[in-house]
């Protein structure tokens, strides 16, 4: 019963392994990240076979393997959210506030695993399903490589905005504690350009977390939209603010 | 040891909690009693760190609990049996837990065994039963073996054998030197189960109290008569100023006299006497007496007055 001092360190770890089981231990984290690979798979393939009949004006072939993130960003963000949305629809967000009342620890160590294990699965996604389209467009030798240029950057930052959005995920689900309502703001963001196409001020648009997404992920410039390296800050600002805003309520309501 | 000094929590202006003091003892299983809204659960949540109060504070041997490192080493805690994943396994439920505290996987099936779900521990949470996930949550606050257990209404909802095995592990953990505060609204649960009794309504302190003392000084409501000169008897008893009346069953209530009294005065008259029984008024109605002024929510009374 006699409690032996405790490092941070060890305090730190415990917090983050303790996080690293829940997340491996429920359905939900297999199920939404498979139906991103899925889902990012199947988009990517279609995309690319009819980018061979149909020769748009604007053509990048990285972008258009890897335009299924359209539907991997979704399952990323839900994948994010969930991770403290069931907590709190099942009460276990008690459990884990009495286990460690430093919540800002826990948030910290939520937002550790669920990014980095999305960073990691949006990799695979990102590579994997890059060199699927790139097989499909090799046959009207369409196809570029990772050597060209800005292709590793485009392919590597694809997964890199599905790490984002699992983290923004994360923090929506944090400050709305609701599945469904954390959903709706993910929905929000995915629709959001479709608002600023309609006649919102043009430096909006540069804001846009999708927008910012494709830039990121697209190897060519493309008219109208922001250059990769701002789609980089943007993405960033939007995970920095979000874990910030999130910081700031975990610790400011009764659970 | 726990300790709740001048704590006041209010919902929406509301008070929840106003004001209360109270300590929990080592060695005892303490009965935290209360109508429902009285502010048991909201006590119990400021004490763990849930909640955060108004004014005044809650301290765990002697820490506000945000300060205790690996707080479930110093106190665990059953508020809620649902407050687990339904997904999850029994097992990883207790392993995530365990984990956040440096606690290891042994420790883990020690006390899914203890609780008696060592056999399902490996099922879904969301396929058990209300006993069942009360298990688990007693199994949860067990895990750090720590010398504070908080309750919360943990005899609402097992059947009766898990009751009384409930009951029985308080005992068993009081009786280790470890203190244990249990809430619950029904006074008679409690006077079988607690040694202590911090009794609160409206969110103010009652009575803190040993529970022999309490079910000592419950008024002793009346007596009861039966004889088959019951109307002769009834007479007599009048005639000596005491209240007597007359139950559905052809018994008699007698207030005012007791039991010997009534007993001397009938050899007296001759009048056969059949059964003498003093009756406490039941501990029930001695904790609504106390706590009646401070019931929120009260059903409308009915037909006639009282």
């Amino acid at each position: 019963m006699t409690s032996l001092p405790v490092t941070a360190t060890t305090r730190a770890r415990d917090v983050l392994a303790a996080e690293w089981l829940k997340l491996r231990s429920v359905r939900s984290t297999y199920l939404m990240l498979l139906l991103a690979v899925a889902g990012t798979a199947a988009v990517g393939l279609f995309a690319t076979a009819r980018a061979k009949v149909d020769s748009p004006g604007y053509f990048d072939a990285v972008e258009i393997s890897l335009s299924g993130a359209v539907i991997s960003q979704l399952a990323f963000g839900v994948f994010g959210a969930l991770a403290i949305t069931t907590e709190h629809t099942t009460g276990m967000i008690r459990t884990t506030f009495a286990a460690v009342p430093r919540r800002r620890a826990v948030l910290a160590a939520k937002a550790a695993v669920t990014g980095l294990l999305a960073l990691a699965v949006g990799e695979v996604i990102a590579f994997g399903t890059f060199f699927l389209g790139q097989r499909e467009l090799s046959s009207a030798h369409l196809d570029v490589g990772l050597a060209d240029p800005d292709v590793l950057r485009a392919v590597a930052g694809a997964g890199f905005y599905l790490f984002v959005m699992a983290v923004v995920g994360l923090c929506l689900g944090t400050i709305i504690r609701h599945t469904a309502g954390a959903i709706a703001a993910i929905g929000v963001i995915f629709i959001e350009p479709l608002f600023v196409l309609t006649g919102f001020p043009a430096w909006l648009k540069d804001s846009v977390l999708w927008w910012a997404g494709q830039a990121v992920m697209s190897s060519r410039p493309r008219p109208g939209y922001p250059s990769a390296s701002l789609g980089f800050i943007v993405c960033g600002v939007y995970a920095v603010l979000a874990l910030a805003v999130a910081t700031f309520v975990i610790t400011r309501r009764d659970a | 040891m726990i300790e709740v000094r001048e704590l006041t929590k209010r919902y929406g202006g509301k008070p929840a909690v106003d004001d209360l003091s109270f300590q929990v003892r080592p060695g005892h299983v303490t009965g935290f009693v209360g109508p429902n809204g009285a502010g048991k659960s909201t006590t119990m949540r400021v004490i763990l760190g849930l909640d955060a109060p108004a004014s005044g504070e809650a301290l765990v041997n002697g820490h506000r609990y945000a300060a205790l490192p690996r707080p479930l080493r110093q106190i665990g805690a059953l508020l809620d049996a649902n407050a687990a994943h339904g997904g999850r396994s029994a097992r990883d439920h207790l392993r995530c837990v365990a984990r956040s505290n440096g606690i290891g996987v042994r420790r883990v099936d020690q006390v899914a065994d203890l609780v008696g779900i060592g056999a399902v521990a490996r099922q879904r949470v969301g396929r058990f039963s209300v006993g069942m996930r009360q298990r688990l949550g007693i199994a949860a606050a067990l895990l750090g073996d720590p010398g504070t257990l908080m309750f919360d209404e943990p005899l609402n909802g097992p059947d009766l054998d898990g009751i009384r095995w409930v009951r029985g592990l308080f005992k068993a953990l009081a009786a280790e030197g470890r203190t244990v505060l249990v809430s619950s609204h029904l006074m008679s649960e409690m006077a079988l189960t607690a040694d202590h009794l911090i009794v609160i309504g409206r969110g103010r302190l009652i009575a803190d109290v040993r529970t022999e003392e309490f079910v000592r000084s419950s008024p002793r409501a009346d007596v009861l008569v039966r004889s088959p000169r019951g109307d002769d008897l009834a007479r007599l008893l009048t005639d000596r100023r005491a209240v007597v009346v007359a139950e559905p069953d052809g018994g008699l209530a007698v207030s005012g006299l007791d039991a010997g009294a009534i007993g001397r005065l009938a050899a007296d008259h001759g009048i056969p006497v059949h059964e003498l029984a003093t009756r406490n008024a039941s501990l029930e109605e001695a904790y609504l007496e106390l706590t009646g002024d401070s019931v929120d929510y009260r059903a409308g009374t009915t037909g006639e007055d009282s």
